[in-house]
């Protein structure tokens, strides 16, 4: 097991690495530049722009410059001037024997070309909590409707609960957030002033935008877990439990359900990785700082830090919760082993 | 395995107790205290402004919060558009029209926030003194925004403006070589290549306003953050919460001018939201200022409370659509003319975008210094003229060798894509088609790769275009815009005539002059010659609860400093 998790986190890094070369080549080749703006920019001033982020120079060096201030630690004396070219996650002061302020610092995501004052590294320590917490609730809320009316739907088949169960979900998936949203902004923020319209930082603020997120996914969770659940109650060690004379509900929930999770826990994987990295129109209609917006506005601004930092962060997010997913296999079903 | 099953009811039990929890818990805490604070939006979809630095800024959403903090030496009345002294109380031209000094206003504090003690307090130097905004802190700006090495995206405008300018700007001179300098404390002077009567506009916009030097070296690109930011306007920034709101205080040391008094306001808060957002704040209760979602507009307009609060304010900028008038067809002038004949400007503003726009009979907007108006050029450029458009059409199609419309192949019109653009294009495209016969095709484009396909003489055959003001005068938009040398004349319009009167309208001190000169330019832009179709005149649709005592702006900038907020 602890091989095959540390072969798979190996994997991870080539995936990551293979992946940074072909999106760094492909935003470069789209056409339009992070300065080509509605209000055009006079050529001389549009160079000094490019030169200010090196984007005059060929786009092999550009990409070694910037997985090298990924990869590669350096050591700073002195004062260092806040620069949002040069902001690091890791900062570790070194003992004065090793010079004026002597610090190793590591791993820059380098500037974003859509704020002056910011780095990229600033954008995920203060907007990646924010998605995080709004992901992990939606995925709550997904949970809390969609096992319970999965379930509900499997155990009592054909019959009103089921057709009821399901109809939420249909609905849940045929209504997208962006219809969703505003109706709920505007029925419990607008007209009956319940929760605030838009905003972040209380928990009253979540609520809205983790049900808009998470209703949809939970539709789909009860599905997964109807047909799933439908399928194990038919196995033979359902038979023999019963055989046994166990109740149902301990039939059900203590066999049943956890061999039927794994195509629920298939999808969560992803999902979550989807969730806690943002998203996009739940964060504009409910003004979230979250990362989600960066996922599209970095690809329309051509902000070449930005894109390639929010894909990295996404796409390890979705190995990683792979490998979680691989590791939680083993545990509901105890068929699956890794040698 | 021990009664696994346990694990997961409990855990399912947990997540059934969260979502209850969520359903429990609700109820919006109205905020109360004896603080005047003004919420508003600004409209975002992409987070934050990019910054708050006055010698970096460029877009208006920027600006709105910029200038409450920086107010520049000469500032445009937001009531009237005129020119008024900002933080020089008044100032002085050589004879030969090129050096203005500035006398400032003596003993405006820097200040800053200071978050331990939740103040606004002055600035002090090494021996404890207050700091002052001095003639020096001018120099230093000017010379910072020029300097290639902070790389401002709009030094191109004051580059213009100051001797040694552009050779600054492009690396070849030291910043130390400007034509600036502090004669003293209390006097600045800066000398312009041409005598230009419009310096004063210029000279006060905020990519020159005064930046505190030592607070941008200690902070470096982080100066613009709370409790770091110094400032000397009538508000502070106290907080900046990225991608969802930033905060100003009142700026108690401000000492107030006529332009821009002394707030009455405590604090203002700007919620960074889209129109919709804000809209649905605004009903809430939760916003005093919000912007006005264009789908939204019919629905104000009809209700009784909300058509009380709805404002339509002018706002700098002309909505237009642009030929390549090097490209097949659209190069014979007759066909360019009957093409902006056809277009029904009034139903486009009446029936697509509905909020008040004024349609525009030329490019440079009315209220600008020295643009033409409607009221003493009423029939100048070109209006919506279906007879006309059809006689054009005749000569365009002897010219070209068709025989009738439907030979012309279909002329392309690219434009960035939006509904709200889509909309507007494809009115376009069938009053065109109603009214001649001729076809458009319309061609959406993904907006950085339209933006960067129009320059270098790329751009289509017709193609979509705003444009708003640097600076309010009409050289802005004819000459910056249209004179043949402009990098931005992606209509590779040329005209001799249209440039000698876009020079000497420049040169030009008189403005009525001036007003004349540019009304004849238009008409060979946009009548004569056609090589733009100017559609509309933007406005700023804005609603204010009733409750907001305000002034209002005709410069598509408000100055919170002169709103109050009554019982």
């Amino acid at each position: 097991m602890a091989a095959f998790v540390v072969r798979r986190f190996l994997w991870m890094f080539l995936i990551l690495f293979v992946l940074s070369i072909i999106v760094f080549a492909l935003m470069h080749a789209v056409p339009g530049g992070p300065f080509d703006q509605e209000k055009p920019l006079p050529p001389a001033t549009k160079a000094i722009m490019m030169e200010k982020y090196h984007l005059n120079e060929p786009v092999v060096n550009q990409y070694f410059d910037y997985i090298g201030d990924i990869l590669l630690p350096r050591v700073t004396y002195g004062r260092v001037v806040p620069d949002s070219a040069f902001d690091y996650l890791i900062n570790i002061p070194l003992p004065a024997a090793f010079g004026d302020q002597a610090t190793i610092r590591w791993v820059n995501f380098g500037p974003t070309y859509k704020s002056r004052s910011l780095s990229v590294n600033d954008i995920f320590r203060q907007n990646l909590p924010v998605s995080f917490q709004l992901g992990v609730a939606a995925l709550a809320v997904a949970l809390a409707i969609g096992l319970p009316l999965g379930i509900i739907a499997a155990l009592h088949r054909n019959t009103i609960y089921d057709y009821t169960g399901m109809g939420v979900a249909i609905f849940g998936v045929s209504v997208p957030v962006i219809i969703l949203g505003p109706v709920l902004q505007y029925l419990v923020g607008v007209q009956w002033k319940l929760l605030p319209v838009t905003g972040w930082g209380d928990f009253e603020d979540m609520i809205l935008p983790a049900f808009a997120l998470g209703f949809a996914q939970s539709a789909l969770i009860a599905r997964l877990t109807r047909a799933s659940l439908l399928q194990v109650m038919n196995e033979d060690f359902i038979r023999t439990a019963r055989a046994k004379g166990l109740s149902e509900r301990v039939v059900v929930l203590g066999h049943a359900l956890k061999n039927s999770l794994i195509p629920v826990v298939t999808v969560l994987g992803p999902l979550f990785a989807a969730l806690v990295t943002g998203t996009f129109v739940v964060e504009v209609i409910f003004g979230i700082p979250g990362m989600g917006r960066y996922f599209v506005t970095s690809v329309t601004g051509r902000d070449y830090p930005m894109i390639m930092a929010t894909i990295l962060l996404f796409a390890a997010f979705l190995v990683f919760m792979n490998i979680v997913v691989d590791i939680v296999y083993a545990w509901l079903d105890p068929r699956i082993r890794y040698d | 395995m021990q009664y696994p099953h346990t694990k997961a009811v409990r855990l399912s039990l947990l997540v059934l107790l969260i979502c209850a929890a969520f359903a429990v818990v609700g109820g919006v805490t109205a905020q109360s205290s004896g603080e005047k604070v003004l919420t508003t939006g600004i409209n975002q979809v992409g987070g934050d402004p990019e910054t708050l630095d006055p010698n970096l800024a460029q877009a208006s959403q920027e600006l709105a919060v910029i200038q409450e903090m920086f107010p520049g030496l000469t500032v445009q009345d937001t009531a009237t558009g005129d020119l008024k002294p900002g933080i020089a109380s008044s100032w002085d031209v050589s004879a030969d029209g090129k050096t203005y000094t500035y006398h400032l206003i003596q003993n405006i504090p820097w200040v800053h926030w200071n978050s331990q003690t939740n103040q606004v307090e002055q600035v002090k130097d090494s021996s404890g003194n207050p700091k002052y905004v001095t003639a020096s802190d001018l120099v230093y700006s000017w010379q910072r925004v020029l300097d290639p090495k902070t790389a401002s995206p709009y030094a191109y405008v004051p580059a213009d403006f100051v001797v040694g300018g552009d050779d600054v700007e492009n690396g070849k001179a030291d910043p130390s070589t400007l034509a600036v300098k502090a004669v003293d404390d209390w006097t600045f002077q800066v000398t312009a290549p041409d005598a230009v009567s419009f310096i004063p506009n210029i000279d006060g916009l905020w990519p020159t306003d005064p930046v505190p030097q030592d607070a941008i070296e200690q902070y470096g690109d982080q100066w613009t953050e709370p409790g770091n930011m110094e400032s000397y306007g009538p508000f502070v920034l106290s907080d900046w919460q990225h991608d969802a709101s930033i905060t100003l205080v009142k700026n108690p040391f401000w000492p107030g001018i006529t332009t821009v008094p002394q707030p009455k306001l405590d604090k203002i808060v700007y919620t960074l939201l889209d129109p919709a957002g804000q809209f649905a704040n605004f009903q809430a209760g939760t916003l005093d200022a919000s912007a006005v979602p264009v789908e939204q507009i019919d629905a104000i307009k009809a209700d009784a409370t909300l058509s009380k609060e709805y404002y339509v304010g002018t706002s700098p900028c002309t909505y237009y659509v642009g030929f390549n008038v090097t490209q097949p067809v659209v190069s014979d002038v007759h066909l360019r003319r009957a093409i902006s004949f056809a277009v029904d400007r009034q139903s486009i503003v009446d029936n697509v975008t509905k909020g008040g726009q004024v349609p525009a009979q030329w490019f440079a907007r009315p209220g600008l210094l020295a643009a033409p108006t409607l009221d003493s050029n009423p029939d100048l450029g070109i209006k919506y003229d279906p007879d006309q458009a059809k006689s054009e059409l005749t000569l365009a199609l002897k010219d070209l060798g068709y025989s009738s419309a439907a030979d012309v192949p279909a002329i392309t019109l690219a434009y960035n894509d939006s509904s709200g653009h889509a909309a507007i294009m494809a009115a376009i495209q069938q009053q065109v088609k109603d009214t001649l016969g001729l076809n458009l095709q319309l061609s959406a484009r993904e907006p950085t790769t339209y933006f960067s396909s129009l320059e270098n003489g790329g751009s289509p055959q017709m193609w979509r275009a705003g444009w708003c003001q640097d600076y309010p005068d009409a050289d802005d938009f004819d000459r910056v815009v249209f004179r043949s040398d402009s990098t931005q004349n992606n209509a590779l319009f040329k005209s001799a005539d249209f440039d000698k009167l876009v020079d000497q309208a420049r040169a030009e001190t008189d403005t009525a002059k001036r007003q004349a000169l540019y009304a004849q330019a238009e008409d060979i832009l946009v009548n004569q010659q056609a090589a733009i179709i100017p559609i509309y005149w933007y406005t700023t649709l804005e609603l204010t609860k009733s409750n907001i005592e305000r002034t209002y702006s005709v410069t598509g900038q408000e100055e919170y400093a002169t709103w109050d907020i009554g019982s």
